[in-house]
């Protein structure tokens, strides 16, 4: 992550550097000089009076969030960074999903860009995150923070942007409305949401506890913190594979405007990023009461779980990504002549790609 | 037939129609109508309704389940009516050996001794159309025998002259008559699938494939060999009742897994593969210590049409974000039609059952109270089309809600879609 956690340079902070919000100005757009409207959908966010497009529920939601990781840092706060060698490749990658257009066969990408529409959608589960009670669980207070505010707005922000609101659609939408310019209304495959549920294996499973000593409510929110910033940041390379994609001429009948739906999306996530990181650190940098009233240093807890999770999912996930993939594309290549020498020149393009040896965020007595 | 069997038969029916019609027709009956009195008009409905039931129970087969489909179509009939005919599920009497002997040999075409090396007088249940007895193979192997009531196919042609005549005596008295014959079609078309035992082998084989092994689902082995069109043979199975808090518990089992594993597996079954079991009734369902989920009875089983799991998928999604053109654009994908293709009848119908759930927002759960809510709106609209499917779906959902409140926990179909994702 860059050194600027937060590009802010339109926003004049000074006049604002509160770190009290109340919900509703957590979801204030401000003014839009002109709303966005996707192939016909009326979606979130706007732009100014310059054409640059502006994030919905941003007015007072950026320098809130800039004020917090200020804070933090001037109190010698720690903000914690994922390192980007860790983000797996998109399968197919860009290439590969070229050369299978360009042989006419768009199914593959088509799924691809369904499923990634439906798991935005998806997000919208952030605002049933169960809160602890800090005051109980955590030795210092928490008065000023993001962590204060995910219950007052930024959990519902980050929800509704992904999963749109009211007649406003969201990135579930907007990314519709990418793959449709793109691929012109293109017929969506019938087996999306086998794709999404189907993969063998999953029953219902109580999360294992990682810290039993401490409140369950707790662990289970920083769970799904870290769970959720590990996807926000990991989706940076769906960002760049998506853009890449649509904005080939060659493929894609809208290249400018499709792949500029991606490019809003991508910036509507970035104070997604920056509220979890913040949240986090924040959490990291304090005390947790377990449940026998000992103390246990937040960091050990933070650093643990994004440890867990980044090892699994840099493991086990591409891997799964790559096997779904290859089923698509075998069962869209199935009577196709020149199917074989496709597959050949499909393979030649492969990405090789393996996780780095180390997450960043070992326990600490693997780091001495 | 022999024609006692058929005179009485129709007697029996044309007694009962009679009762109802006597029912509906007593001047202080017509008068409370008129009045609005609504706890005597329930009233009325009740005794009506006690009548048909009364019916059903001695005459089985077709009528019974007439009366079953009619309790799940709160979307047709009025509510009291409804919920005297749910009781049709659980109280039918038991056939005698002699006949189920009978009726085996008949169908397997050997003595039963020669078939099975153990034979269960007494039923482990019975049910509308048949009744299940404990038996073992030669070889060993356990097995549940579903034996069909003798007759019931021959019966099927006269039973349905007789409801159709209910049906035209209802049509007649009733001030706002509901169409009840084309839902009589379907019901019999449910009811000759049903009536195949061979199919209901087919579509327990094919739920079996949509799950792998370790996947934690249980559907019960088939053996061909010992069944046929009114004999099914099957593995027995054992398992805790689903609704039986107090046994999973004792046996050590964590409710609120359960009712994920549960909502899993319809999920699974109506979203992804497109093909369910339409009848999650809590007597179908049994958990295993191992907290396998048992599924049972593959008699009424559902193909949905292409595109149906992701039109309903953009309903729930729709009705969380509060977004209503995409509620209406969805209600129409899922072939919901209105009389002159007015969508604000639509609108106003999501909104209501919107309004019914707990929060006063949708979560992804549909309560009983939503689906009530859902197809009260329906009936008062009666210019809406409403596609089976989906009624069969949204009954699903009731049952699961149900079963998920019995245990102490919520059925949220979004959230299980989203485990997944
Ligand atoms: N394989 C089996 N192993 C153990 N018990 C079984 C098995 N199959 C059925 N049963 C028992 O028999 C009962 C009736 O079976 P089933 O539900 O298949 O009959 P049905 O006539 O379709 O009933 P209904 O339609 O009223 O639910 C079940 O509820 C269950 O208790
Ligand atoms: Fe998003
Ligand atoms: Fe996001």
């Amino acid at each position: 992550m860059s050194e600027t956690p937060l590009h802010t340079d339109h926003l004049n902070r000074s006049s604002d550097s509160r770190t009290d919000y109340s919900f509703e100005e957590l979801l204030d757009d401000g003014q839009y000089a002109e709303p966005l409207i996707a192939n016909g959908v009326r979606c979130h966010g706007g732009f100014d009076e310059d054409g640059r497009y502006r994030s919905p529920r941003t007015r007072h939601r950026l320098p809130a969030i800039a004020t917090w990781q200020a804070a933090l840092q001037e109190s010698g706060g720690e903000l914690l960074e994922i390192s980007k060698a860790l983000i797996p490749p998109q399968y197919p990658n860009v290439d590969q999903a070229i050369l299978l257009c360009r042989h006419g066969v768009r199914d593959p990408v088509v799924r691809a860009l369904t499923v990634i529409s439906v798991v935005e959608g998806f997000g919208a589960v952030i605002r049933d995150v169960k809160l602890p009670d800090f005051d109980r669980s955590l030795v210092e207070p928490i008065e000023g923070t993001a962590l204060a505010h995910l219950g007052q707005g930024l959990f519902e922000a980050h929800a509704r942007d992904e999963a749109g609101w009211g007649e406003q659609g969201g990135h579930k939408q907007m990314w519709e409305a990418a793959r449709d310019l793109a691929f012109e209304n293109p017929k969506i495959p019938q087996d999306v949401l086998m794709r999404i549920m189907g993969g063998g294996g999953r029953r219902a499973r109580k999360r294992e506890r990682l810290f039993p000593q401490i409140d369950e409510t707790l662990e289970s929110m920083i769970m799904m913190l870290s769970n959720v910033l590990l996807v926000e940041i990991f989706a940076e390379q769906v960002f760049s594979w998506g853009h890449a994609v649509l904005s080939n001429p060659e493929i894609s009948a809208e290249p400018d405007r499709a792949s500029a739906m991606v490019s809003y999306i991508q910036s509507d996530e970035n104070p997604h990023v920056e509220y979890l990181r913040v949240a986090l650190s924040e959490l990291a940098g304090r005390t947790i009461r377990t449940v026998d009233d000992k103390t246990l240093p937040g960091r050990e807890v933070v650093f643990g779980m994004l440890h867990a999770l980044l090892s699994q999912m840099t493991r086990t996930r591409p891997e799964e990504q790559k096997d779904q993939a290859q089923e698509s594309l075998h069962a869209a290549l199935q009577g196709l002549e020149n199917r074989q020498s496709i597959e050949e020149e499909f393979r030649s393009l492969e990405t090789v790609w393996a996780p780095p040896a180390t997450t960043g965020f070992e326990p600490l007595s693997a780091e001495l | 037939m022999k024609w006692p069997t058929l005179a009485w038969r129709t007697w029996r029916v044309a007694r009962t129609g009679v009762f109802i019609w006597g029912l509906y027709k007593w001047p202080s009956a017509w008068q409370a109508w008129g009045e609005g009195d609504s706890t005597h008009r329930d009233r009325v409905h009740e005794r009506a309704a006690q009548a048909v039931l009364d019916c059903a129970l001695e005459m089985r087969g077709v009528i019974i389940k007439t009366c079953q489909a009619i309790a799940t179509r709160s979307d047709v009939f009025p509510k009291p009516f409804v919920e005297v005919l749910k009781q049709c599920h659980d109280s039918v009497p038991a056939c005698d050996f002699t006949v189920v002997r009978q009726v085996v040999e008949e169908e397997l075409g050997k003595p039963l001794d020669t078939l099975f090396a153990e034979f269960d007088r007494e039923p482990l249940a019975s049910a509308s159309l048949a009744q299940v007895h404990r038996a073992r193979l030669l070889d060993g192997r356990e097995v549940a025998v579903k034996v069909q009531y003798p007759g019931l196919e021959d019966l099927v042609g006269l039973d349905l002259t007789n409801v159709q005549l209910a049906c035209r005596i209802y049509e007649y008295f009733d001030p706002q008559p509901i169409a009840l014959l084309p839902l009589l079609k379907e019901i019999t078309d449910h009811l000759e699938m049903e009536l195949d035992f061979t199919r209901e082998a087919d579509n327990a084989d094919r739920v079996r494939e949509i799950f792998g092994e370790g996947e934690g689902v249980v559907v019960p082995k088939i053996y061909r060999e010992w069944s046929s069109r009114r004999v099914l043979t099957m593995e027995l199975v054992e398992g805790i009742k689903i609704t039986d808090a107090t046994a999973l518990e004792a046996a050590g089992l964590d409710l609120e897994l359960v009712v994920q594993d549960l909502m899993q597996i319809f999920v699974r079954m109506i979203f992804a593969a497109g093909f369910f079991q339409a009848d999650p009734h809590p007597g179908n369902l049994m958990v295993q210590p191992n907290r396998d989920t048992v599924v049972l009875d593959y008699g009424l089983c559902k193909q949905l049409p292409d595109g149906f799991g992701m039109g309903l998928f953009e309903l729930l999604f729709s009705m969380m974000t509060v977004n209503e053109s995409a509620m209406v654009r969805a209600f129409t994908e899922l072939g919901f039609q209105t009389a002159d293709g007015d969508t604000d009848v639509l609108l106003m119908i999501a909104r209501r059952m919107i309004g019914r759930s707990d929060t006063g927002r949708f979560e992804g759960e549909f309560t009983e109270e939503m689906t009530d809510e859902l197809f009260e709106a329906i009936r008062e609209n009666p210019l809406v089309d409403v596609p089976t499917d989906f009624v069969l779906v949204g009954r699903v959902f009731t049952f699961l809600s149900g079963i998920a409140h019995t245990l102490g926990h919520r059925a949220n179909v979004l959230a299980a879609m989203g485990a997944g994702a």
